[in-house]
């Protein structure tokens, strides 16, 4: 693919104190994410996947390095900014949906544009095309308790993409729902790449899930060890910052 | 004494009063502005019910307390807050209490002791009002506190009176004016009638309960400082407005031929000792300092009152020096009982607020995620506690007001000489400043604390 | 509409008011029932709470414990100080009279200040029996006298120097025109302090140095008064040789009463005659009497009050007189009862937001005990002793901090409620029981707060509360 990186990690490091030891979950890390691309990570427990995917949604910043999503260097800009740059450019699902509980599906997907100035008509119009999109718009009047997991997380779904962001984040989006569930997210996902063209990545440790997206990548230790493209043969070679796409 | 509420009360002696008002505006304003994240509030509030009441409730109980203590005190800084015009002086014996002045003294100090040209002189007409103390009991074997009566004797032209030329009322008494034009003009018949007939009487609407009668009942009254000037009385009227609950009001010429006719055919010795010794006090209005002050010299440097010696005070020092006996009472109610209370609520509120955020930490970290600022956050954890401090705080204060005032009839409570207190107009506008502050003050810290929630920190927990 | 609303609101009080009586008598029974119980498991006859767990959880959550226990040590210790105010003002009636004194005042009189016992029979007072007769020493000569004190009581307007616009322009000093002074000293057990003595029996007024020809008064001090006129002139207190102001002379100290406890410490004493001459009042308000040995006060009283009949007499003895002086007290008592009980509420609200939070946290810790074998009452019971405790800690911390108060002097105001009344000095004072309603309100408000959630615990089921 020739297309330009969206995101662009450049030797970043991430490391935290815990008493008086310290530990590297991030190092020396580089990788390039072109727009368009459906990205899984996968690595055992510890290997610093979601770090990485946390620094790369503006939730951390990372120790050293520096990171680019789109124009932006977000890797120095201060929480507040942090959290404006969030509202549109990121959308994130997460493993256990969070969503906020006093709030029905709608409000829930309606939460992050009313950070943004828009009109309660505007506002409406964009809630109901993303639950539309997840098939959910006869149940956008239901709490989340009123909902089954794969429903949740569908609204999980439509709340990160509501505006239109260019990066969704996924951490473990199926993790906790049944097969048949985490089937019809992984589907979801693949139609959200498809057909508007969103940059996805998603940390998992479901060989099955994974082989939905485009290309994986392996955490160990805080440093990438291999990349895979599902339906290809396995590239044991240790890969550079330079996707081979 | 500068003290807070003091200057609080200043703003808002009154619940007409622009700052109130505007408070209340600028908190609707704000809420209908940010309707959204308003709602958003109300909802969370409304996820954990049970806490949302029991701190409102709280807060409504708490500001009720205040509500009474501030209403008393507010009540007594009115009275003592020095003024500087259209100001009462109080003129009495200068020494021994309860004064005792011969009423002959009467028609000179009623006009501020002139004896020279160029004296200042009050128009004794309008602005000046004696008054004699005459009290007893309607049962003289049984004395009890609802069976004694004290008449303020006085001229009932100084209750009220009107005026043909101006087509106003004028009465020398305080609060009168407060009173609606119905009542004024009913209370303008009654004391005509007062004039004509001086055995009639008006009386306190709780002390005539108390007293169990009904007006146009007649009644006897044994005296307790008119040794053997046993009088009887009709009651004519009630007299309207909150200050006048417990009190009673005659007119002092009964009192006067009541005395005489005692006196009648008696060597001097033989007379009543109270013959020369009527004469309680004498208000006088003056319309600023300079002329009470030119008063005040011509009744001290007069020869005419050597035995007793007079002075003239201004009302609120007068009324300030009875209540130094319960100056330490006071104190403690100002500086220790309010800020107590105060504190209490923060923390009941401190309390709730930070159980819900440490709750909610993970939400706290979603809305993060989802782009909303730490400053956003705090905003809502303090938002969520002004709703519930402002809003009980608004409904105790004026509930306070309308149960205190209108249901139980006014505070009894013997300070001075003021028997009962009533709930200040403000009541509301201190029950929203009080929810508000308290709210404000209890949940900064918790609301510090959501602001710095780390996502990064609560999701690795999570996952 | 009004009237309406009125009727509304009355029966809803009403309602309300005994909803809420019932549900704390209801409250406060099942406490009294699980008081039993751990004492019972105190003593070993049924199973043990894991007590430990509730501590160590009370120690965890220490922010949580720190906020509510602080509202409770605030409700206890300001009870505390408010009862010291009131128990002072008792501790002061109480303090003020003599058993054995009985006290005259003219009928009808509702307080010393409107009473007038004139010059009729009541003067052969002197020659009853059932009045004492003690040795007096006095000029150096000792002679038996009855132990009656002749008193007139005046309260006089001192004017201040300099008044601040709108604050008080004079002082009001209570006055006491005594005929015989060592005869009242004794009546009313009230010593001089050394180095004063009592104004002559004869003209009561004196020169002083550099007082030139002027006549000054003789007058006698409380303690308390001689203090507070001290503050006039920048000292800690007036002392014998002093001179001040008063009504329409100029008064020298002869003696300082040892007055402290007693109303009479903020008394000035003087010769009744030179104070009735200053005051027009060439009368008498009171006599107070020492009745003989071995006679009942109260007997006496009752004679007294039908011996004399021009003028007619009202005796009491004077422990029944200062009684009646209790009115203040108990509305102050009435107020601050309303006080507290409201603030505890208050503070009741609180305890139960933080014990449904307790418990809200910690249902899975729930579900563990009952799976691993714990009864529901168990449970109760743990949950309600760790409010319980929390209630403790905090009204103990509170009867401390209002123990501070001990001690403090403060000024107020006593009267029966029917006008009259004394300025008073008082000290606050905190002592064994008003400590134990501290403790008792205290637990009280962690009953109430802390018996609703407890029950709300164990309605859970064992493997819900582990979900």
């Amino acid at each position: 693919m020739s297309l330009a990186p969206i995101v662009r990690v450049e030797n970043v490091c991430k490391s935290f104190r815990r008493g008086s030891e310290q530990i590297d979950v991030l190092m020396n890390l580089s990788l390039d994410v072109p727009e368009g691309e459906f990205l899984a990570l996968m690595g055992p427990s510890g290997s610093g996947k979601t770090t990485l995917l946390n620094l790369i949604a503006g939730l951390d910043r990372p120790t050293s390095g520096v990171i680019r999503v789109g124009p932006e260097t977000i890797s120095d800009m201060s929480e507040a900014r942090l959290a404006r740059w969030r509202t549109r450019n990121v959308g994130f699902v997460f493993q256990f949906y969070n969503l906020l509980p006093v709030l029905t599906a709608y409000e829930n997907v309606e939460l992050p544009l009313l950070l943004l100035p828009m009109s309660k008509a505007m506002r409406k119009q964009q809630v109901t095309t993303a639950l539309d999109l997840v098939g959910l718009s006869n149940r956008m009047n239901h709490r989340p308790g009123q909902l089954s997991g794969g429903q949740q997380q569908r609204v999980g779904i439509a709340r990160a993409i509501v505006t239109d962001p260019t990066l969704i984040v996924a951490d473990e989006p199926t993790g906790d729902l049944d097969t048949r569930s985490a089937h019809e997210i992984l589907d979801l996902m693949v139609e959200l790449k498809n057909s508007l063209n969103k940059t996805i990545l998603m940390v998992t440790h479901d060989p099955k899930a994974a082989s939905r997206a485009e290309r994986i990548l392996h955490l160990e230790k805080g440093q990438l060890v291999s990349e895979t493209v599902p339906g290809a043969p396995a590239l044991d070679s240790r890969i550079t910052s330079e996707p081979t796409a | 004494m500068n003290s807070i509420d003091e200057v609080l009360l200043r703003f808002t002696s009154d619940w007409r009063n622009p700052v109130g008002i505007a408070a209340l505006a600028l908190v609707l304003f704000v809420a209908i502005l940010y309707w959204e994240q308003t709602r958003f509030m109300l909802k969370s509030l409304r996820r954990n019910v049970l806490r949302s009441v029991l701190t409102g409730m709280a807060t409504f109980i708490l500001v009720l307390v205040i509500t009474l203590v501030w209403s008393i005190l507010a009540f007594l800084d009115r009275q003592t807050a020095a003024k500087s015009e259209n100001l009462k002086a109080i003129i009495t014996e200068k020494y021994q209490l309860p004064s005792q002045m011969p009423i002959s003294y009467a028609t000179s100090l009623a006009e501020g002791a002139p004896r020279n040209a160029g004296d200042y002189r009050v128009n004794p007409a309008k602005d000046s009002m004696l008054w004699a103390f005459y009290g007893g009991t309607l049962d003289p074997n049984k004395k009890t506190r609802e069976n004694i009566i004290f008449f303020f004797a006085m001229e009932p032209s100084k209750i009220i009176s009107y005026d043909n030329r101006t087509k106003k009322y004028s009465s020398m008494m305080d609060d009168i004016d407060q009173a609606t034009d119905e009542e004024k003009r009913l209370l303008n018949d009654a004391c005509r009638e007062m004039e004509k007939y001086p055995y009639k009487v008006l009386v306190g609407p709780t002390r005539l309960a108390q007293m169990n009668k009904r007006v146009g009942e007649r009644f006897k009254v044994t005296s307790l400082n008119y040794k053997e000037i046993d009088l009887e009385f009709e009651i004519l009227g009630e007299i309207p407005g909150g200050r006048y609950e417990l009190s009673a009001a005659m007119n002092y010429q009964y009192l006067q031929d009541a005395i005489e006719s005692y006196n009648k055919g008696k060597s001097k010795d033989k007379q009543h000792a109270m013959t020369e010794r009527t004469l309680a006090l004498m208000w006088v209005r003056v319309p600023d300092m300079d002329a009470f002050e030119r008063v005040a010299q011509q009744i001290s440097s007069s020869p005419e009152y050597t035995t007793p010696a007079v002075k003239c005070d201004t009302a609120s020092s007068g009324i300030a020096s009875f209540l130094d006996a319960y100056k330490d009472l006071l104190f403690g109610m100002r500086w220790l009982l309010v800020p107590a209370i105060l504190v209490t609520m923060s923390l009941v509120i401190a309390n709730a607020i930070s159980i819900s955020v440490r709750e909610r930490r993970v939400e706290m970290a979603v809305l993060k995620v989802l782009g909303f600022s730490p400053n956003q956050i705090l905003s809502l954890v303090l938002g969520e506690a002004l709703l519930i401090g402002c809003t009980s705080g608004l409904i105790s204060g004026w509930l306070t007001y309308f149960l205190i005032n209108d249901l139980v009839g006014g505070l009894a409570l013997p300070i001075a000489f003021f028997g009962k207190f009533f709930i200040s107009d403000a009541a509301p506008w201190w029950g929203l400043s009080i929810g508000a502050a308290t709210a404000l003050a209890g949940s900064v810290l918790p609301a510090w604390s959501a602001r710095s929630v780390k996502v990064s920190e609560v999701f690795s927990k999570v996952a | 509409m009004k009237a309406l609303l009125l009727i509304l609101f009355k029966w809803l009080a009403i309602l309300v008011g005994g909803g809420v009586l019932l549900v704390v008598a209801v409250i406060l029974l099942i406490s009294a029932g699980l008081m039993v119980l751990m004492l019972l498991q105190a003593v070993g006859l049924v199973r043990r709470v894991p007590l430990g767990y509730n501590v160590r959880n009370l120690m965890v959550r220490w922010r949580t414990t720190l906020l509510t226990g602080l509202a409770f040590t605030l409700v206890v210790a300001l009870m505390t100080v408010m009862l010291a105010f009131v128990n002072g003002m008792y501790a002061l009636t109480k303090g003020s009279a003599v058993a054995g004194n009985v006290m005259v005042l003219a009928d009808g009189a509702t307080d010393e200040v409107f009473s007038d016992l004139g010059y009729g029979d009541i003067s052969t007072l002197e020659n009853k029996e059932y009045i004492k007769r003690a040795e007096v020493r006095q000029d150096n000569k000792t002679e038996v006298r009855p132990l009656v004190s002749w008193e007139l009581y005046q309260v006089v307007a001192q004017q201040l120097p300099n008044p601040q616009p709108g604050k008080r322009s004079s002082r009001f000093v209570q006055v006491r025109g005594i005929e015989d002074p060592v005869v009242a000293g004794m009546v009313h057990e009230l010593p001089l302090h050394e180095g004063g003595q009592w104004f002559d029996r004869g003209a009561g007024i004196q020169a002083v140095p550099g007082g030139g020809n002027e006549q000054y008064v003789q007058g006698v001090l409380g303690e308390g008064l001689a203090r507070e006129l001290g503050r006039d002139v920048a000292k800690p207190s007036l002392a014998v040789g002093d001179t001040f102001e008063l009504g329409p002379r100029k008064w020298v100290v002869v003696g300082i009463m040892k007055s402290a406890g007693k109303t009479f410490d903020s008394e000035v004493w003087a010769k009744r005659e030179v104070v009735g001459a200053m005051l027009r009042k060439m009368t008498r308000s009171t006599a107070v009497i020492r009745v003989a040995d071995g006679l009942d006060p109260a007997q006496v009283a009752r004679e007294i009050t039908s011996d004399f009949k021009s003028p007619a007499v009202q005796a009491q003895t004077e422990t029944q007189y200062f009684e009646s002086l209790n009115g203040t007290n108990q509305t102050f008592l009435i107020a601050i009862i309303f006080v507290t009980v409201f603030m505890g509420v208050g503070g009741v609200f609180g305890v139960m937001n933080t014990m449904f939070a307790a418990i809200a946290q910690r249902t899975r810790d729930i579900g563990v005990m009952r799976i691993l074998g714990f009864a529901r009452w168990q449970i109760l019971v743990s949950f309600f002793l760790e409010s319980l405790l929390l209630a403790l800690i905090g009204g103990l911390v509170g009867c401390a901090l209002g123990s501070l108060a001990d001690g403090l002097s403060a000024t107020s105001q006593m009267s029966g409620g029917q006008g009259g009344g004394k300025s008073v000095m008082l000290k606050l004072v905190v002592d064994a029981r008003i400590l134990m309603v501290g403790l008792v309100f205290s637990v009280l408000m962690g009953c109430v707060g802390g018996l609703l959630p407890a029950l709300s615990a164990i309605r859970l089921k064992p493997l819900d509360a582990m979900h």
